[in-house]
């Protein structure tokens, strides 16, 4: 039984300042929970406590149905690598990995045995009579895993083990690490604070700010319904445009409307927008929305271009809009790989405003509308 | 030209520091009668070495330094290490508690040494080599902590949060994998620890006997009503820097070496 449940968990340090706050969260066995967030909004602190590496507060920390609030780490049977990947300097691979299961009284042939397992399946064979320090950023992370596969414990808990290594080497340790659960099955929870990561490894999201846990979902639900400005400008590079507006009225319908910006609601949140009308609001529309080329359907915004960032796939156009009260808006815009415009141009814009949300400025929240799975036309 | 001016500068730094041990050392070759001569090496002899040896008690002192150099290290070291990772990873004590351990090493040693002599005559311990090996430990202590202290600082939680997880206790990381990691820093503690007791002269001076005295001790004996036997001093000041040469040696390898490269990142 490799469940973790999280039941109204919180931390609460000496000064009254709180690390994580009443975080109720349910993992299933076998599992790949992400958390994400920025730095020191409690993910690590959160995942420390189910390691058992710091105290609970509050509220009751159960794996496998099992409270363990008192339950010492080694008895938790939960393997964690660290950001830092924390190898044992003065062992060599092998020792590092095998330690586990030394402390754990496991024979020798056993854990030779599993240790040879573990170093085929990462590689890390010729390596295992080498010190840490003779290893590369990607090896040592390597061995960091392996010290944690050989313990074959109830669940993984990874924090930030991919932050130090270079684009390439992150992008094919994700790819591993997602393969890696598929060959293990076993429950993990990834710590992050990078999108990519969190968008493409995970079952599940679950988005952290100030200590709260303030949105947990499917990734492309999470993407697609952000529950707050937060979340709508964290889950993307480049982030959800966020311009302020005010809805009104239009005649059987309603419309988006600030400087520059005349956007008419879309039938399908008519309704769910409908008692929101009159009132000031963040209209917010991720750049893949904007298009260079009209289509039946879409508003037009004039934007001035204030850079064009060529990514080989795709160009990046960032431009200002005016804005209410004539206060410049940037907003951003993912557009085809041959769309170029010089800075200072005014361009037009297409936008499709099925995705669009709208926002509460006082409260940040989101207005609530039916749920949308993104509609590609 | 700038390179020209700065390694004159170093050169003459150098001189200024190594010319008085050089000069000591010269004069410990020299015959008694010479030793005050102006030229630079008008005989050569190994008499005031053999003569430490066959009319002092310089050997036993210098077996007396050892013993009491490495003892009180041997039994410093251990609470040193303890006390120093507690401050460090627990903060026990807090700020507070640090600088009191830190606040009893600014008291002059003349204030203590009179009640160190009280309170080991009441035990029986004055001029005996157990004695001097718990005061020095006493006095070092402080220090030796702070020292442990900085390792330990050094020493990222993570290894032992390792630990944790992997089965251990909190006494089975600190004493597998914190000791073996620290283990330059303690080494470094320990030599350090070595030197400010070989070194020490005024506890030494009142709490040991003619058997129990120290290197410092022995020299300073040396001065007789016929003046001080500069030749025969010189010989015995080199012979007691020696092992100061070797502990440096072995402090700078073990500072040098890094603490916990590869560990992480």
């Amino acid at each position: 039984m490799s469940s973790i449940e999280l039941d109204h968990v919180s931390k609460l340090y000496a000064n009254g300042a709180y690390g994580v706050r009443d975080v109720d969260l349910s993992i299933g066995e076998g599992e790949f929970v992400i958390f994400l967030g920025p730095s020191g909004c409690g993910k690590s602190t959160t995942l420390r406590m189910i390691a058992g590496l710091e105290g609970i507060s509050s509220g009751d920390l159960r794996i496998g149905g099992r409270s363990v609030n008192n339950v010492p780490p080694r008895d938790r049977n939960i393997a964690v690598v660290f950001q830092s990947y924390a190898l044992y300097p003065h062992m060599s691979v092998r020792d590092n990995m095998g330690f586990g299961l030394k402390m754990r009284g496991v024979g020798k042939a056993v854990i030779d045995e599993k240790i040879r397992e573990a170093a085929g399946l990462l590689g890390l064979t010729p390596y295992l009579d080498r010190k840490p320090a003779a290893l590369s950023g990607g090896q040592r992370q390597r061995v960091a895993l392996g010290r944690a596969i050989v313990r074959d414990p109830v669940a993984f808990l990874l924090d930030e083990p991919l932050s130090n290594l270079d684009a390439q080497l992150r992008a094919e340790m994700r790819l591993e690490l997602v393969k890696l659960h598929r060959r293990l099955g076993r429950t993990i929870v990834h710590v992050t604070h990078d999108q990519v990561e969190a968008m493409t490894m995970g079952d599940r999201i679950c988005i952290m700010r100030e200590g709260s846990m303030i949105q947990v979902g499917k990734p492309l639900e999470v993407y697609a319904d952000p529950v707050d400005t937060f979340v709508a400008r964290f889950l993307a590079t480049p982030p959800m445009n966020l311009i302020p507006a005010r809805l009104e009225g239009r005649g059987d319908g309603l419309a988006v409307v600030g400087d520059d910006l005349d956007v008419p609601v879309p039938d399908m949140h008519r309704t769910a927008y409908a008692p929101v009308a009159g009132r000031e609001v963040i209209f917010g529309l991720r750049p893949e929305d904007l298009h260079e080329a009209p289509q039946p359907g879409f508003a037009r915004i004039d934007v001035t271009v204030v850079a064009m960032e060529a990514l080989g796939v795709e160009n990046i156009l960032v431009g200002q809009i005016g804005g209410e009260g004539g206060k410049p808006v940037e907003i951003a815009a993912r557009l085809s790989r041959h769309f170029t415009a010089p800075v200072g141009a005014s361009v037009p814009l297409y936008l499709d405003a099925r995705p669009m949300h709208l926002f509460d400025p006082e409260t940040t929240r989101a207005f609530p509308r039916p749920a949308l799975r993104i509609v590609r036309s | 030209m700038r390179r020209v001016a700065l390694h004159f500068g170093l050169l003459l730094t150098c001189a200024v520091i190594l010319l008085p041990i050089l000069w000591v050392v010269r004069t410990s070759f020299l015959p008694e009668p010479l030793s005050y001569s102006p030229e630079l090496m008008p005989a050569a002899t190994l008499d005031n070495y053999v003569a430490l040896f066959t009319s002092t008690r310089y050997g036993q002192s210098y077996l007396n330094s050892l013993i009491v150099a490495l003892g009180s290290v041997v039994v410093a070291l251990p609470f040193a290490a303890m006390t120093g990772y507690a401050f460090a990873r627990f903060k026990t004590g807090g700020r507070t508690g640090r600088f009191a351990v830190l606040a009893t090493q600014m008291l002059p040693p003349v204030a203590i040494v009179l009640p160190a002599f009280a309170l080991l005559r009441t035990v029986g311990l004055t001029n005996s080599l157990t004695g001097l090996i718990i005061v020095y430990a006493a006095v070092n202590l402080p220090f030796l902590i702070w020292i442990l202290m900085g390792f330990f600082d050094g020493i990222p939680v993570d290894l032992e949060w390792a630990a944790q997880t992997d089965g251990a206790t909190a006494w089975g990381a600190f004493w597998r994998i914190v000791l073996p990691v620290s283990l330059p820093g303690i080494a470094a503690a320990g030599v350090l620890g070595f030197i400010l007791t070989w070194n020490e002269f005024l506890f030494a001076l009142v709490l040991s006997g003619p058997q129990t005295a120290t290197v410092p001790v022995a020299l300073a004996s040396l001065q007789t009503s016929n003046g001080v036997q500069i030749a025969k001093v010189s010989a015995g000041v080199v012979l007691a820097v020696l092992p100061l040469v070797i502990a440096s040696r072995f402090i700078q390898r073990f500072i040098v070496q890094g603490l916990t490269f590869g560990s992480v990142k």
